[in-house]
């Protein structure tokens, strides 16, 4: 009967709504926005964050993919289209005469980094790539290396000058401990 | 004749002071509206336009001003053009009985007048009422002349809304009207004066606390404001009834909306809480600043009518919207009840201890 009574006197006094009341006014009295105000401040971006994907070059300037098509398989989306042919006078070399990338499909997974054998591939912390047209996110193979340009300055050596065994495969060993000699 | 042209140039300085005070609180509850609300959820609110977002309301305005002016095919031309006036027109006319400030007569060129009440005139609690219902019909046809199921379904919500509450605020009036003896709302104003004690939300023989709650409520519902926005639920109905209007069409109901919201705001100060008068005689100018007594009204009338705006806000940070069977079910198996009882009971204090 006492609980009956509480119970009615905590309706006819709106004490729910007086909590949540309460509630929203220490939110206002005790004002901490969260809110980021974005353009003018930016949040510290993760270490593994994944940004805009990029193309990558040796540091002699030459590119470093091969156009074996990998990239293309591993992605989920269809994102990547390389067209690949011979480095003219080498017969033994390959080289992706043309490589399209639609980022209006990427999802940014990053699978196409993992599956790339040479490390052409590079995921920049790039993100606010807003354009007005849709077209201008179709990038081709001079955006795409234009990108790794300015986002990874310090190039790697050619494979062949790292180490001779891994000359030998010419593929990068990521998962084996480095060899002391 | 020089006398009639004096009455009219004072009548339409006054109208159009008022009229320039509703729009400028209408253009500062708009940017308040968001800043509360925004710091209220921990967010800022608007930021961008001018220092802290102070210019909101301003780039908002030219906005909606220069937005393109669309009727859409199959729209009733006539009546969707009516709409927005219908609602706006009721919304703004109401103030013309709002007494501001305390009713001092002034003589200008031989011309009795009032500077803190348009018209006191003897039925204005009641001509308040009447108005605001022919703002309904603004929503409603608005809703209707669209050509749009939301628009339809918005319009067809306001109308069951507006027409249940209105019913209670019409009833949490009367309470007030047995106490003070009168319609006008200069009279009622007055017949609070002195302690807080008199103000009619405590005042001998019987607080009209209830009435109160019962107003405030009813008169949230009426805005068609949350808890009760269920006419332009946006999680619903897109935006309800003005779904398919733009540029200053939009302007003019969303004007309406917060120039109700100061009306009602208005009404509850002026009915409940004592209107311009302070909770203590002391805290009004007196003795020898007797002539600045209508400073510390205006500003007492003020604080009042502020503190329902921001009840207002409160309550929409607070609560989400009711579904359509509870608000009916509370507005005639709660509200009602407790409405009538109040006069009941008011009736018959009123009756064994008359006040003097």
């Amino acid at each position: 009967m006492a609980m009956k009574i509480k119970d009615w006197l905590k309706t006819i006094i709106f004490y729910e709504i007086l909590v949540g009341m309460k509630a929203t006014l220490r939110h206002l009295l005790h004002y901490k926005p969260i809110t980021l105000q974005y353009p003018h401040e930016k949040r510290t971006l993760p270490d593994s964050y994944r940004g805009m994907l990029s193309l990558l070059r040796y540091d002699d300037g030459i590119e470093k993919c091969v156009g074996c098509d990998l990239c293309e398989a591993a992605c989920p989306s269809r994102v990547i289209k390389v067209i690949s042919a011979e480095v003219p006078g080498e017969p033994t070399k390959r080289y992706a005469k043309e490589y399209y990338m639609d980022m209006t499909r990427c999802l940014f997974c990053g699978l196409c980094v993992q599956a790339c054998p040479v490390d052409a591939l590079g995921m920049t912390r790039e993100y606010e790539w807003a354009v007005y047209d849709k077209r201008h996110l179709y990038l081709n193979k001079e955006q795409l290396l234009a990108i790794g340009d300015r986002a990874f300055p310090v190039r790697e050596k050619r494979l062949e000058l790292q180490h001779p065994n891994v000359a030998f495969f010419n593929v990068a060993f990521t998962h084996l401990p480095p060899k002391t000699s | 004749m020089v006398e009639v042209g004096v009455k009219l140039a004072l009548s339409l300085t006054q109208i159009a002071v008022v009229m320039g005070v509703v729009l400028l609180t209408v253009m500062f509850l708009t940017l308040a509206e968001r800043k509360v609300l925004g710091w209220m959820q921990d967010r800022m609110g608007p930021m961008e336009v001018g220092p802290y977002g102070i210019l909101q309301p301003v780039a908002d305005g030219l906005k909606l001003f220069f937005k393109e002016d669309i009727v859409p095919a199959g729209a009733n031309k006539f009546l969707f053009s009516m709409a927005p006036l219908l609602a706006l027109v009721p919304a703004l006319i109401g103030f013309a009985v709002i007494p501001f400030g305390p009713d001092l007569t002034v003589e200008v060129f031989g011309v009795q007048f009032k500077p803190f009440v348009i018209s006191d005139i003897n039925v204005g609690i009641l001509y308040i009422l009447a108005f605001t219902s022919i703002g309904a019909y603004g929503i409603i046809l608005g809703g209707w002349a669209s050509n749009s199921k939301y628009s339809l379904l918005g319009g067809l919500r306001s109308a069951a809304q507006v027409i249940s509450y209105e019913l209670n605020v019409g009833l949490a009036i009367v309470g007030v009207l047995l106490l003070a003896g009168s319609l006008s709302l200069v009279k009622i104003t007055e017949a609070q004066t002195g302690w807080f004690w008199n103000w009619f939300i405590f005042a001998p023989p019987f607080p009209q606390i209830f009435a109160f709650v019962v107003y405030v409520i009813s008169a949230v519902a009426e805005t068609n404001r949350l808890p009760f926005d269920l006419p332009e639920a946006e999680s619903e109905l897109v935006a309800g009834f003005f779904t398919e209007y733009s540029g200053m069409r939009f302007a003019f109901f969303f004007l309406a909306e917060y120039a109700n919201m100061i009306l009602v705001s208005c009404i509850a100060a002026a009915l409940f809480l004592g209107g311009w008068n302070a909770p203590a005689p002391f805290l009004q100018f007196h003795g020898s600043l007797a002539h600045l007594l209508w400073l510390s009204a205006t500003i007492w009338f003020a604080v009042k009518v502020y503190f329902f705006l921001f009840l207002f806000f409160w309550l929409r940070a607070t609560l989400p919207r009711l579904r359509y069977d509870q608000l009916m079910r509370f507005g005639w198996k709660v509200m009602l009840p407790i409405a009538l009882g109040n006069i009941l009971i008011t009736a018959i204090a009123a009756y064994l201890f008359p006040r003097s």
